[in-house]
């Protein structure tokens, strides 16, 4: 395996004016106050083109909190032939913003919704939002941007999964992404109440399964799965410092956007080193890269070139040690993690005993 | 699809990109698709004015291969781009 940056994902904040309880961002928001400036950003795009990278992704947080240094970096991505996309919920993609980042040269807009419905949607968001997120789902479709509609699935909309891909339907979407909400941050304080159950994990892939045939020629639905109910763990990042590096609203350069939490480490500074020095040379970047860091099972497994041991973060976040084989593998000596998780995920259901996050 | 009369063009969203002399990958939605010499070839020849035939037609000027086996190989690689949503396709008025 040869290391090579391809796609940095730039958090310009952490801040967001929702509340969604599946949230990876980190629980301590707070912590990232100081907020690196539009001079630290453009340093970051330029050194992120030379070290190779290939495409940007801008999110948060909500990046569009920080518009008009949002529209400056879309424009000097461009200017160093960098593919960029926009990761935002939408309740601030007025048409004046929009003209700014299609002139830009914004290529694609990826937009969220929390469900299907307002009630639904409105109460996971911790605010009435779905009607706004529709409306600028059109504009953004009128524009002809190249637009990504996704919705981050768990207990309390997966039931309603149908109506989602309904509703991206009557949009005329042309790629939805429907994610089973991936358990970090604020979306792993709240586990017991996100978790789905076997049965409507199973009936969701059906359905999604389904609708990808019917719509083949129309749609695409990328389906994220519930790693918590599969065999084997995700190909996390494609590996640790393979392909992928996070830029924090803070500065600090992450192998993955989870990977603050991972106690045993620390991470350099884009203010500090370069983005070059760091992708290569860091302490942080280096931990698990290869195979060579790998205890077993992986070490001796047959699929740790397509695996690559799963997920640093979650091994950490569910045993204390990155190090670990990620527990959602059955080969997974912690196995009985999941399993104990999923047998018995909380005893009440609904968004409403989910905790919003905050700051 | 891909037929002789139609003129592909890159959807929104998807860009071309020469990495250097020997990389050129699909930029699209979300992805990076690395591209083999005959796909980049092919698809560096996309500027929404030529039709498939005259793409297959300036690869045969460059390339020794047999010219319908260049032209199967044009219609084939940009039906899977269209039907991916990559490249869309409008009939030459000519």
């Amino acid at each position: 395996m040869t290391h090579q940056a391809l796609s940095l994902l730039a958090e310009l904040t952490y801040r967001c004016n929702l509340q969604c309880p599946y949230c990876y961002n980190p629980l301590d928001l707070r912590a990232y106050a100081d907020e690196l400036a539009e001079d630290d950003w453009l340093r970051v795009i330029d050194q992120a083109a030379a070290l190779g990278v290939l495409q940007i992704h801008f999110s948060g947080g909500e990046p569009t909190l920080r518009a008009d240094l949002l529209v400056a970096l879309v424009r000097r991505a461009r200017q160093r032939e960098l593919y960029s996309n926009l990761i935002t919920q939408g309740t601030f993609l007025d048409d004046a913003l929009l003209g700014k980042l299609v002139a830009a040269g914004l290529d694609h807009v990826q937009i969220s919704v929390q469900g299907a419905h307002a009630p639904l949607a409105d109460a996971i968001a911790g605010t009435a939002v779905h009607e706004r997120k529709v409306a600028a789902l059109a504009r953004v479709l009128q524009t002809g941007l190249a637009v990504t509609l996704n919705c981050v699935l768990h207990r309390a909309n997966i039931d309603e999964v149908a109506d989602i891909i309904a509703l991206a339907e009557q949009l005329g979407i042309r790629r939805l992404e429907l994610a089973n909400a991936q358990l970090y941050g604020w979306a792993f304080r709240n586990r017991a109440g996100l978790l789905p159950s076997r049965e409507q994990v199973a009936a969701a892939a059906e359905t999604v399964a389904s609708a990808q045939a019917r719509l083949r020629e129309r749609m695409e639905i990328v389906y994220v799965l519930a790693d918590y109910y599969e065999r084997y763990p995700k190909p996390c990042m494609h590996g640790w410092g393979q392909r992928f590096m996070t830029v924090a609203p803070d500065g600090r350069v992450l192998p993955c956007p989870a990977a603050a939490a991972i106690a045993q480490l620390s991470f350099e500074n884009v203010r500090d080193r370069s983005l070059a020095d760091i992708w290569e040379h860091s302490r942080s970047f280096n931990a698990y890269r290869g195979m060579s860091w790998m205890p077993e099972p992986c070490r001796s497994c047959d699929r740790r070139a397509i695996d690559f041991g799963g997920c640093r973060c979650q091994a950490f976040l569910l045993t204390g040690d990155a190090r670990a084989t990620d527990p959602a593998c059955t080969l997974s000596p912690h196995h009985a993690l999941i399993e104990h998780a999923i047998a018995d995920p909380g005893a009440a259901t609904g968004a409403e005993r989910l905790v919003p996050r905050r700051a | 699809m891909g037929g002789e009369q139609s003129i592909p063009a890159f959807s929104r969203g998807v860009r071309l990109r020469r990495v250097d002399d020997s990389r050129t990958v699909l930029l699209v939605p979300e992805g990076i698709v690395n591209l083999n010499a005959p796909a980049a070839a092919t698809l560096s020849l996309l500027d929404g004015a030529r039709t498939c035939d005259d793409i297959a037609a300036a690869l045969s000027a460059r390339f020794s291969s047999e010219p319908a086996a260049i032209a199967a190989d044009v219609r084939e690689l940009i039906g899977r781009l269209a039907a991916k949503g990559w490249v869309v396709l409008r009939t030459a008025s000519r």
